[in-house]
């Protein structure tokens, strides 16, 4: 039983991260109906950039916000370089150009920072917290995690629900054809949306950079987690990415504890495909919503 | 007041509008009625900047809004609420009525607003309600009130009574002509329903294959048998 508390509770700041990737994906999803596949690879580069800062400044607060801000910049970037050229003719053609992004970006930061995996510092302390006699599997780098997490989350449903621009990005996502006659620029939405799910990864990818070092590929497998994730959750809902990205980490947590680390991944692929043979629409989703 | 001059649109080799003029005067409520694919909803999408025309011009109020985007449209002036499924049912009725006019000041927008409810009390009272948990007739009213929200010069109404209980059309259609009188907003309602709309327009337009083949006083049009039987079928 003690087994299964600490597995549990170590796989909370893992899921954080894991509900931020998703996040980043039903963003996306939301605003122009497809996954980009090149999301964490835009985490992983914005990553280095962060690990850049933090090398030469020294503050970690920085280098989360530089990589924010890069993640917003690079959102747009993608969104040029891969929906305006094909989104005309077909969004599978999209799709699969989120891959070639992907492929890109990996290369390009083995050109730019090396191949070799890099340690990322923690600006708290990473061990576990000592509380009532015994070392707890949380350290207070995962509260730094799960609270940054939370903020985020709130930040995002704030912005959606209470602020202008989040209706007009709503609208723009369910109807852009009212949206447009309602007086929404919809192709800014489209951009804004891609934007906001580039700084989101971002996040992501500076949280879970300390525990998982940094190489060109080593955000990869948290791109399975995030779709298993974002999938089940709805694909356009965030509290279902949020749920479903913690309930992920929890899940590889106990699957790693019990058995090994490297099953994960394949629980994660029978879950998506359990929940694609069960509920299609994803446990939040609406119904009706996916086009694919 | 809306007016086009030469108006032509086509699909690929179909001619949907063949030059049309038109003119829809401030203060009342004109008509365009005929068959099925007589041109009526491309018309309303053409004025609405969701069609590009061939050739020809819209002019509101003597300037041109040919060719520009939707959204630059309504901020001019010309709202459009289209046919069947206008509002957003994953939004609350506020958020659907507040996105008509996002781009207006808070002031303006809670003039409108007010307008709004005064016009379709109902909708003041289900104002934090879901768009889906709404009647047909109630989500015709909100879809009506989202377009008032942009503080129109011309509203186009395309097809308002489809899927509605006539009693419920000519009520809506009632109100929406009074409002036309009393702010003098030039209306331009399409319908199918030739006699539901003649009743509340002071001008009808008759079109066919895409031209008019008939305009002038709403009671000349809808006493004119020969009219009725060949364009309108009844």
């Amino acid at each position: 039983m003690t087994n299964f508390v600490d597995y549990l509770l170590g796989g909370f700041s893992n899921g954080a991260v894991i509900a931020l990737m998703a996040l980043a994906i039903v963003l996306v999803w939301r605003s122009t109906r497809m996954v980009n596949f090149a999301q964490v690879g835009q985490a992983m580069f914005t990553t280095y950039v962060a690990l850049t800062i933090q090398q030469s400044t020294g503050s970690w607060i920085l280098a989360l916000v530089v990589a924010m801000a890069a993640g917003l910049v690079l959102g747009i970037v993608v969104f040029f370089l891969v929906i305006r050229p094909v989104k005309n003719s077909d969004s599978t053609g999209a799709i699969i150009a989120t891959f070639g992004v992907l492929i890109a970006l990996q290369a390009g930061a083995g050109m730019i920072w090396g191949g070799d995996p890099q340690g990322f510092l923690t600006p708290v302390d990473n061990s576990g917290i000592e509380f009532a006699g015994r070392i707890w599997p949380i350290s207070l780098y995962d509260v730094l995690v799960l609270v940054v997490t939370a903020a985020l989350v709130i930040g995002l449903t704030l912005l959606f629900t209470k602020t202008n621009l989040g209706l007009s990005m709503r609208a723009a996502a369910f109807n852009p054809e009212v949206a447009r006659l309602s007086g929404v620029r919809v192709n800014r939405m489209l951009i804004t949306g891609w934007a906001i799910a580039g700084a989101t990864g971002a996040v992501g990818g500076v949280l879970i950079a300390p525990v998982s070092t940094i190489s060109p590929n080593s955000f990869d497998i948290l791109l399975v987690f995030a779709f298993t994730a974002a999938v089940i959750g709805g694909l356009d809902s965030l509290i279902g990415a949020v749920t479903f990205g913690i309930g992920t980490g929890l899940v590889i947590s106990l699957v790693s504890g019990y058995s090994d680390s490297g099953n994960a991944p394949i629980v994660a692929l029978i879950l998506l495909a359990l929940n694609l043979l069960l509920k299609p629409d994803g446990v939040f989703g609406h119904h009706g919503a996916r086009s694919v | 007041m809306l007016h086009t001059e030469d108006l032509s649109v086509s699909y690929g080799a179909v001619q949907a509008l063949k030059s049309m003029n038109l003119t829809v005067p401030r203060g009342e409520v004109t008509a365009v009625i005929g068959a099925n694919g007589a041109g009526k909803s491309t018309l309303m999408r053409t004025l609405a900047g969701l069609v590009r025309p061939q050739t020809g011009q819209v002019l509101l109020d003597g300037v041109s809004i040919t060719g520009k985007k939707p959204e630059d449209i309504v901020r001019m002036g010309v709202a459009l609420v289209p046919e069947g499924r206008s509002t957003i049912p994953e939004l609350s009725l506020e958020e659907n009525l507040r996105l008509g006019g996002l781009w207006r000041d808070k002031a303006g927008r809670l003039e409108s607003q007010q307008k709004v409810f005064d016009l379709f009390p109902i909708l003041a009272e289900r104002k934090n309600m879901r768009a889906d948990t709404l009647s047909g007739g109630e989500r015709q009213q909100l879809a009506i009130g989202r377009a008032l929200m942009s503080d129109p010069r011309c509203l186009l109404l395309d097809e308002p009574s489809l899927g509605l209980a006539p009693l419920i059309v000519t009520q809506i259609l009632e109100l929406v002509s009074t409002l036309a009188k009393e702010t003098n907003i030039a209306i331009l309602l399409v319908e199918q329903n030739a006699v539901t709309a003649l009743r509340v327009a002071t001008t009808g337009v008759v079109l066919n294959l895409g031209e008019v083949v008939k305009s002038g006083p709403a009671q000349e049009i809808s006493s004119d048998e020969e009219l009725r039987h060949a364009y309108l079928g009844y």
